[in-house]
């Protein structure tokens, strides 16, 4: 639908606005004193309020040829014939107004003058279409770009926000109470342990807090992070955590996105190697392949451990942080066997 | 009067600060230390402790199934550094909650709550309210079985049907029967009913094991399952069996 006819008031400013153009065309007719200047407008007004929403009808023909899309040749082509008809129909209108009034009012005669002046109202008529045209072709474009202005804002703030989450999400309260239980309890028994892990601790924060405010890292920063928590947790968990890493030191520089591979790896703890009796080991692999970079978690978890195995709203966050930011260029794929869960991360590593 | 006390946590740690708090009591004693809800359920079966302290996320079964199976034998101070738990936990009359960390101060608190419950001598019926304190809408999952000092945990989908016999239920899985000392209407309460039916008033069916029916006299039915096993179906059974298989 027209934009104009969605609403009362827009109708009234745009036939408001066609008042003065009405008023133009009778004060044209009525040059030359060859129209008296009333008789001009009781042709005009009511002329122009009919063109008036002829010229409105023209928006489905461009919007049914665009303008970027379209041949010059075809544009100029069907709009010059549309205006060429219209302005005609309109013509034959104004010539039956034309005789309704001299058959019913005073002005005799009106027909005749009216026919002196069809050229002028033929142009006129041309000319008011295609200004119509234009006008709605303004319009469509004014629509389109604010159209695209919100639609980028609106993404721009979809990945703001995945991304505050993402980062929110990050330090989990519970594992911060844990450790400071942790702490509590070695206090007295062994006080060197327990100022070795208010440093991890510290070290741990202190990390995410930075790494969290920019926008790569290396891929060593991340790791080195990660290393923090797997022995923060180590003081809790004690045997039943092991952990096994493989690392390709060609990728230690890849660019990483920061706190992309923490949720993994508190993932793999909460609800894999924490969820088992006898605990198990964590395998953390990172390897070049070409432009890329793959990075491998692999744990062992507890199949039987119903409903502890989370939510999935860590691996969500990840997966949403990685279209954001990437644009499909980055995967995560989820490996789930009958005791072991794997992720692979891929991601571009452009330099190294 | 003396408290015999379990520690139950999987962290050493945590245990090792619960061992340090409770040696300034003269009138405790810690009789086991327990790094999992089996040592836990094993530790109140031969060293029947007066008071558990009791963690709640622990690998297998968590502080919740522990309460469960063990029932009314002994009282119960969940530590945790959830404070999402305390509801459930006041829903299954835990002397109280201590959320991780803790000082010594609120130990006492918990523990002086703990030798006046003892005093009274007044034990609660626990184990009903366990199974019902599960999380509002969740389904059972596994059901835990208590024998003696072992535990056995039987995810619901290997369960073939469970059957009333007088003021226990029995489990039927793989061959092996486990009886728990349940009403059958609690049993199927718990259970996801578009997978558990009730097919008489003393047999609930796991819907999979079911092979065919057939009619066996006017009116009335015998559900024949995968592995052979015949059991009656009532009229009102054999509706809410066909309303669920359709």
């Amino acid at each position: 639908m027209h934009p104009i006819l969605t609403g009362r008031g827009r109708i009234l400013v745009y036939l408001a606005a066609w008042a003065p153009i009405a008023a133009l065309l009778a004060t044209v007719l009525s040059r030359g004193g060859a129209m008296a200047w009333t008789e001009a407008a009781i042709i005009a007004f009511p002329m122009c309020l009919l063109y008036a929403f002829v010229c409105m009808a023209s928006w489905y023909l461009c919007r049914a040829i665009p303008l970027r899309e379209t041949e010059i040749l075809r544009l100029a082509g069907t709009h010059a014939t549309a205006a060429v008809l219209c302005s005609g129909i309109w013509l034959v209108i104004g010539q039956a107004l034309a005789l309704l009034l001299d058959a019913t009012s005073d002005f005799e005669g009106i027909d005749e003058r009216y026919l002196s002046q069809l050229p002028i109202l033929f142009l006129s008529g041309i000319l008011l279409f295609l200004l119509a045209v234009s006008f709605n072709y303004l319009l469509i474009m004014l629509e389109a770009s604010r159209r695209s202005e919100t639609r980028a804002l609106e993404l721009q703030v979809q990945a703001r926000e995945a991304e505050l989450r993402a980062l929110r999400a990050q330090i989990d309260p519970h594992f911060l109470f844990n450790s400071l239980n942790s702490i509590s309890a070695l206090v007295m028994a062994d006080p060197a342990a327990a100022r070795r892990m208010c440093l991890l601790l510290a070290d741990f924060l202190r990390g995410c807090l930075k790494l969290g405010s920019e926008e790569r890292i290396p891929l060593i920063e991340e790791l080195k992070l990660a290393e923090h928590y797997l022995e923060i947790e180590k003081v809790r968990l004690g045997s039943r955590l092991i952990v096994q890493r493989e690392m390709d030191p060609e990728c230690e520089n890849c660019p990483v996105p920061p706190l992309i591979i923490q949720p993994l790896v508190e993932n793999a703890v909460l609800h894999g190697v924490a969820s088992l009796l006898d605990g198990g080991t964590i395998r953390i692999e990172a390897r070049r392949n070409g432009a890329f970079l793959n990075i491998v978690l692999e744990n062992p978890f507890e199949p039987e451990g119903a409903g502890k195995n989370g939510t999935g709203v860590g691996l969500k966050n990840v997966k949403m942080r990685l279209a954001n930011l990437f644009e499909g260029k980055a995967r995560l794929d989820v490996e789930q066997t009958e005791a072991r869960f794997r992720v692979e991360l891929q991601l571009p590593c452009g330099r190294s | 009067m003396m408290v015999k006390v379990a520690i139950v946590d999987d962290e050493e740690p945590a245990r090792k600060l619960l061992r340090e708090y409770l040696s300034a009591y003269d009138d405790v004693e810690i009789v086991s230390e327990c790094a999992n809800g089996f040592e836990a359920v094993k530790a109140v079966t031969d060293l029947k402790p007066d008071l558990l302290l009791l963690d709640i996320q622990m690998p297998r079964l968590d502080g919740f199934e522990v309460l469960e199976l063990i029932g009314h034998e002994v009282d119960v101070i969940f530590v945790t550094a959830y404070d999402k738990y305390a509801l459930r936990a006041f829903e299954v009359h835990a002397v109280d909650y201590l959320l991780k960390p803790f000082s010594s101060d609120r130990l006492r608190e918990a523990l002086d709550h703990a030798r006046k419950r003892l005093a009274t001598k007044e034990k609660l019926p626990v184990e009903n309210l366990a199974m019902s304190a599960r999380p509002a809408g969740a389904k059972l999952e596994r059901v835990l079985i208590r024998d003696g000092s072992n535990v056995h945990v039987i995810p619901v989908s290997k369960l073939d049907y469970v059957e009333a016999q007088d003021d226990y239920v029995c489990f039927r899985s793989e061959g092996k029967r486990y009886l728990k000392q349940q009403t059958l209407g609690d049993v199927e309460t718990a259970l996801d009913p578009s997978q558990f039916v009730r097919i008489h008033r003393s047999y609930i069916l796991n819907i999979d094991r079911l092979a065919r029916l057939e009619l066996y006299a006017k009116d009335s039915h015998a559900a024949i399952l995968r592995d052979g096993t015949r059991l009656p179906v009532s009229r009102s059974g054999y509706a809410r069996l066909n309303a669920v298989l359709q």
